[in-house]
């Protein structure tokens, strides 16, 4: 109830005393508002026979009260007091009634608000509750009930001792026990990483973030709990779908290309027409080939099956070496291709790979640049940090997807709509493998304009 | 003449690795009579785990030609080259040359 309308209500409940002693109450509602209307026989007092008094009523409650008096003729005193008693006694069962009445309304749309809100609450499959400043439970939904008791959390204390009881049921209780109480010290965002249930190879998300006051203070935090087991295993059986067909393609692989090499000798008895049909037999062969190695490398790196082979490297030789490699493709479209190398410091880092993220981006400018444009690459150390800048004048990738091209499998509509060849796999190799470095890798771009990639490499102290 | 057991599941590779081991000018090896010199197997089929377990840690050395990196555990033993398919023919030869180096024809 509304402080208002309990407010409204005491003043009513104390005007239908006050009719008991003085006077009928008669209690009306108008438009939606209640009110009251008391015969005043202490009006009497004043000099008045009759006088009617009544409440005005303003945003809810009393906010004055009025009074008519009228002068009588003949009325008997006796009969005044008999009304007056009668009236007092209607007024009373009256106000009591709409005061019940007030009552009842009230409780109902407080019941109703509070369904509404646990039926908001319980509708998600997430568990989720509010937790005041110590972390204890203020709320929580159905959901975060059931997946406690699942997780055979204890049913009392604070969130933050509930979660951490439970630590030696799961994989990584170590790592688990560390962040709970980083989580319990800090004030900032936070999510809590996934954590696997041993033994059922259930395993849940959770999320946490604060709750703050007007003030930017800690009031609290909201705590939700999802399993994500089905999730898990669709990206397994995603995985593992990727890694059979990468495999299965090599046994096919091998006999076209075996036999293809076989051919060589052969190649002299065919006209020039075989032979030129020979070539892109080669050349798709040699692009099957390639992909199947970047399916296979792409599983070994999220396997974290890829070990780096550390040494001190030069860089600019690298990516002079890249884009040598890159000139003659580059020279056929008409696309100039240049090095600037300017005090490139020493990182060590593993040849192969960075060979490979550089060999990717540069030969990715290449692709997405017609003739008469231009590809840069640039090294240069900027905050200790080695940095390798590959700019094109390119096709460029709309805005809206500059965040999923480093997705695996993802493709530009830019680069699709040209039917230009690729398999969304390269930026995602490159990250990885520049991330395994310790470095960062960012794309930016403009659709007509060009596509500017960034490669920072952390350098040896 | 040295004399080299296939132990393939794919009809198609089987005839690319037979030709390639007779243009080397070695024989292949037919049926459980013959004597081998050196095994060229895909570790992740039947026959290739059959081949494995009939000669045991003390048989000629193997050259594994498989669809799974060698990350994969599947090499046995006795393996002295292991080649991710679609490895060319040449290197193929290479390994088999370098197999008899390391042990000599019984």
């Amino acid at each position: 109830m509304s402080l208002a309308r309990r407010r409204f209500f005491l003043t009513s409940v104390a005007l239908c005393g006050l009719a008991v002693l003085w006077g009928v109450m008669i209690a009306f509602q108008w438009a939606g508002k209640l009110g009251t209307i008391t015969l005043a026989p202490w009006v009497a007092l004043l000099g008045f026979d009759l006088g009617v008094v009544g409440g005005f009523v303003g945003a809810g409650s009393m906010v004055g009260l009025w009074l008519v008096t009228a002068d009588l003729q003949g009325t008997a005193l006796d009969n005044v007091q008999i009304a007056v008693r009668v009236g007092s006694m209607v007024a009373l069962g009256v106000g009591a009634g709409f005061a019940g009445r007030l009552l009842r309304e009230s409780e109902r749309s407080q019941r109703s608000v509070a369904m509404l809100q646990t039926a908001l609450i319980d509708s998600t499959l997430d568990g989720i509750c509010l937790t005041d400043e110590h972390g204890e439970i203020l709320i929580s939904n159905r959901p975060l009930r059931r997946l406690s008791a699942e997780l055979g959390m204890p049913q009392s204390g604070s969130v933050p001792e509930r979660l951490l009881a439970i630590a030696d049921r799961l994989a990584e209780p170590e790592r688990y026990r560390s962040r709970m109480q980083e989580l319990a010290t800090t004030t900032g965002e936070a999510t809590l990483d996934e954590f696997e249930l041993v033994g059922s190879g259930r395993v849940f998300r959770g999320y946490t973030t604060p709750v703050r006051d007007p003030n930017g203070g800690l009031a609290g935090r909201v705590w939700t709990l999802r399993e994500v087991t089905a999730d898990r295993e669709l990206d397994r059986m995603r995985d593992a779908f990727v890694a059979t067909v990468s495999h299965e393609l090599r046994t096919p692989l091998t006999s076209i290309s075996g036999f293809l090499e076989m051919m060589h000798d052969e190649e002299e008895g065919l006209g020039e027409s075989g032979r030129r049909y020979l070539d892109v037999i080669r050349r798709s062969t040699q692009r099957l080939h390639l992909l199947v190695e970047d399916l296979l490398l792409i599983a070994q790196i999220e396997a974290k099956r890829v070990e780096l082979q550390l040494e001190p490297l030069d860089i600019s030789e690298l990516a002079e070496r890249s884009v040598e490699s890159i000139r003659p493709t580059a020279d056929e479209k008409g696309v100039a291709i240049s090095v600037v190398a300017e005090h490139a410091p020493a990182v060590r880092a593993d040849r192969a790979r960075i060979s490979q993220v550089l060999d990717n981006l540069v030969s990715n400018a290449v692709k997405f640049t017609d003739g008469g444009g231009e590809v840069r690459v640039q090294i240069d150390a900027e905050d200790g940090e080695l940095r390798i800048v590959v700019a094109d004048t390119g096709i460029g990738i709309p805005e809206e997807e500059q965040g999923q091209v480093f997705s695996r499998f993802f493709r530009a509509s830019t680069a699709t709509q040209q039917a230009i060849p690729g398999t969304g796999l390269g930026l995602a190799i490159s990250r990885a493998l520049v991330e395994q470095h310790g470095g960062r890798i960012a794309v930016s771009s403009r659709v007509g304009e060009g596509t500017r990639v960034t490669v920072a490499l952390p350098t040896t102290p | 003449m040295p004399c080299v057991l296939v132990a393939e599941p794919d009809a198609d590779v089987r005839q690319l690795l037979e030709l390639t081991i007779r243009r080397l000018g070695y024989e292949v090896a037919t049926g459980e009579s013959s004597e081998v010199d050196a095994v060229l197997l895909e570790p992740a089929c039947a026959a290739g785990q059959s081949v494995v377990r009939r000669f045991g840690d003390n048989g000629p050395p193997v050259v594994c030609f498989s669809i799974y990196p060698r990350e994969e555990g599947l090499a046995p033993p006795a393996s002295v080259a292991y080649l991710l398919k679609p490895s060319s023919p040449v290197a193929i030869a290479e390994a088999l040359r370098d197999a008899f180096g390391v042990q000599p024809a019984i």
